[in-house]
């Protein structure tokens, strides 16, 4: 009876978007890195973080006020609680389980026991509450409980929860992690000497040293003295206790040097890596950017005529010496096979507006790059290079946005420069962008002041501008030469010629004046 | 009178760039120094197709080029293009010599060689990409021009004698009201240079003037009729 409301209940929660809706934005807004307003959530942490250890520290010398105790117990415990909870519940989905097991049930013809789902929920929410940023953010609960004042010094716990949100600690850690091995390895010889050198000074000493009276000061003098810090509160007196602590003298140097090699080694071999997923970082951060793919010729004019590429854009190259070239020549590149996967995959592909850049020299590379991210996502926009006629066709099924097939671009310019010579000289002039034939296209959306206005009311003559058309929305028609009537609309572009400086003189004008 | 135009090399970039050059307006050449490729030419339906060694000179010299023929240097190998431009720039000093090059290192040789106008595959296929990225409504304009797809073209229009239009200044007729948009001219008083009506000075039209016209081709035509009126005096 109660497993049949429970299921029921199940298919409720299964059925209702709202439900899901909810669940989804807090699962962004708490675990999606890529999530835009997660931003403002972990700020809200950072601060609740340092003002309440900062209300610890001063707490130390000062009598803290009312307001700020309140604040500490209260606010920041109840908000921490709750994050916690939440954490806890998006972790999974208890009535999907319930429903999975409720129908292979139906289907086997078997009878359905809550039993199986509720023990896997319990696993998974277990693993969940031993996770070790659970146990930090469940510590960094606890200070609330006032009776117990050493409670006080889980605030500190609060610190821990900055790890979070800084991804620097959670490289080192995963660096160190790589070397598990070697370094449990010396924990394990570090544990060993400890142990058996602090027991033997506790033997030779206990009766005669009078700093030494029980094992815990032994092993306290032992790694004191291993770890080459020696603070000389304990030191042995015996001769058979200076023998002991000679010989774990020079195994503690010998431990040590060797810890730091295996530390530098691991950071050696990853700096790459680090360095790469900081670029990736970094890039993620911009609302739109450029990922390249492939070093090679095109790559190099492309990026000498971009010149006001700022930090958006980004070279992938599977090529080594390609990538090292590309880095010498002051890029931003990184080493890595942009037709797999999990390469693509690690741009935050949701929420900001990607445009591919196939141009490596193979052609099946460049058809596999387009269908790679067109299957991880439809939103970014690939404009992939052929080398004939039959490859454009291959990238266009792939769903490549443009096809460049550079040996016809350039026979079409060939042909223009024989066929229409004047025009030649013109369209040459507009695409290489003389300083003479500027070609802008403003939005009217960033010039507010222009929304509403007609045509007629915008004197592009004296500004020596000349006025080619309107493309109405993104995907709309372009209207050539429209009549001095029209009203200007906010997802217009202009498109106009000039001087270079008379546009940006036209530019700076409507914006002023907006301000 | 039909222009010549020598299309040197009939490999997979001839082949092409010969089928897209206006057959009205020009008399075609085909030139290689390889049987089959010539072959190919010739089934292709060229009637002109011409085998000679293009390394020696005493058979290039015997080629009808004058000063106002069209030479198109696209031999399949880099280096024997270069040294083509080199011996044709020599031989005919007057004529126009156009190539396609595949990197900077080639642009530069050819230049040095003599050719008028070298087309750097990467450089307009760079160009063309940054276009499409920063400048999209512009490039699909530009786009219409050359192929000829949409309605709206770029026509180059000679200002008849005593025209309405001689001795006005340019910025005084109001074009955009009959549908088309003047973008430059060029102006035999000055010199042949091709000057963009928004290079801020003011030109005077005179007939003899070709003026450069953008808009849709009905426009375009009426405007070419209207221009024709006789100046009143």
């Amino acid at each position: 009876m109660i497993s049949k409301l429970i299921v029921k209940f199940a298919f409720l929660l299964n059925n209702s978007s709202r439900y899901k809706q909810v669940k989804l934005f807090f699962y962004n807004i708490l675990q999606n890195p890529d999530y835009p307003y997660k931003k403002y959530l972990d700020s809200l942490m950072i601060f609740l973080i340092l003002t309440s250890v900062g209300i610890l520290v001063y707490e130390v010398r000062n009598p803290v006020p009312e307001w700020m105790d309140t604040y500490d117990i209260y606010v920041v415990s109840i908000i921490f609680l709750i994050e916690y909870l939440l954490r806890f519940w998006v972790h999974d989905d208890l009535h999907k389980m319930i429903l999975k097991e409720y129908e292979e049930a139906k289907f086997l013809h078997k009878p359905f026991s809550l039993a199986l789902p509720l023990k896997e929920v319990f696993k998974q929410k277990i693993q969940y509450i031993t996770s070790p940023s659970a146990i930090i953010d469940l510590l960094a609960i606890l200070p609330a409980y006032r009776p117990l004042r050493i409670l006080r010094i889980f605030v500190l716990f609060r610190v821990f929860k900055l790890l979070r949100y800084t991804k620097s600690i959670n490289q080192f850690v995963d660096v160190l992690a790589t070397k598990r091995f070697e370094l449990f390895t010396l924990l394990f010889l570090l544990l060993f000497i400890t142990v058996t050198a602090g027991i033997a000074i506790y033997v030779f000493e206990e009766t005669q040293n009078p700093n030494i009276t029980t094992l815990f000061d032994a092993f306290y003098w032992a790694l004191v003295t291993i770890s080459t810090v020696g603070y000389g509160d304990i030191s042995p007196v015996t001769q058979e206790g200076k023998a002991v602590s000679m010989l774990i003298i020079v195994s503690g140097i010998a431990m040590i040097s060797f810890v730091t090699s295996v530390i530098v080694s691991a950071f050696s071999e990853k700096l790459d890596e680090l360095k790469e997923s900081r670029i990736i970082e970094e890039l993620n951060r911009n609302d739109a950017f450029i990922i390249i793919c492939g070093y090679g010729q095109m790559t190099k004019m492309f990026l000498r005529q971009e010149r006001e590429l700022n930090d958006d854009y980004v070279i992938i190259d599977n090529d080594p010496q390609k990538v090292k070239q590309a880095i010498k020549d002051g890029y931003k590149a990184i080493n890595e096979d942009a037709s797999r996967h999990d390469v693509i995959s690690k741009f935050n592909l949701e929420y900001r507006n990607i445009t591919i850049l196939s141009l490596t020299n193979s052609d099946v590379e460049n058809v596999y790059i387009t269908l790679n991210a067109k299957s991880l996502s439809r939103k970014i926009r690939v404009i992939a290079r052929a080398s004939d006629e039959s490859i454009k066709r291959k990238l266009e099924l792939a769903g490549a946005d443009h096809v460049l097939l550079p040996s016809s671009v350039a026979n079409m310019m060939l042909l223009t420069s024989i066929n229409q010579p004047v025009m030649y000289n013109g369209i040459h002039a507009i695409l290489t962008g003389k300083n003479v034939a500027h070609m802008d296209e403003v939005s009217v959306l960033k010039y507010a002041e222009l929304i509403g206005k007609k045509i007629e009311d915008i004197d592009f003559k004296s500004y020596k501008i000349l006025f080619i058309g309107i493309q109405r929305g993104s995907d709309g028609e372009f209207i050539f030469n429209p009549s001095p009537d029209t009203l200007l609309q906010e997802e217009d572009i202009l498109l106009m010629m000039g001087l270079k400086i008379s546009i940006e003189y036209f530019k700076e004008r409507h914006q002023r004046s907006h301000l | 009178m039909k222009k010549n135009a020598f299309i040197f090399g009939y490999g997979q970039r001839g082949n092409s760039f010969s089928k897209g050059l206006k057959k009205d307006d020009f008399h075609l050449y085909i030139v290689d120094s390889d049987k089959k490729l010539c072959q190919e030419a010739k089934d292709d339906g060229y009637v002109d197709v011409l085998y000679i060694d293009v390394t020696k000179d005493e058979a290039l010299e015997e080629l009808a080029i004058d000063d106002d023929s069209y030479i198109i240097c696209v031999m399949e190998d880099e280096h024997l293009n270069v040294f083509l431009t080199l011996s044709l720039r020599a031989l005919f000093p007057h004529a126009t010599i156009v190539a396609i090059s595949d990197s900077i290192h080639v642009t530069q040789k050819l230049k040095m060689a003599g050719a008028s106008k070298v087309i750097d595959l990467y450089q307009v296929s760079a160009n063309r990409i940054h276009n499409i990225l920063r400048k999209p409504i512009a490039t699909k304009l530009l786009d219409s021009f050359v192929s000829d797809s949409y309605a709206i073209s770029f026509r180059e229009m000679l200002i008849p004698e005593n025209s309405y239009l001689d001795g006005m200044m340019a910025d005084s007729v109001n074009f955009s009201t009959q549908g088309v948009l003047l973008i430059g001219m060029i102006d035999v008083e000055l010199s042949h240079k091709f000057i963009f009506i928004t290079s801020g000075i003011d030109h005077k039209l005179d007939s003899g003037d070709t003026i450069v016209c953008i808009g849709h081709d009905h426009d375009l035509d009426s405007f070419e009729e209207r221009m024709k009126k006789e100046k009143v005096v």
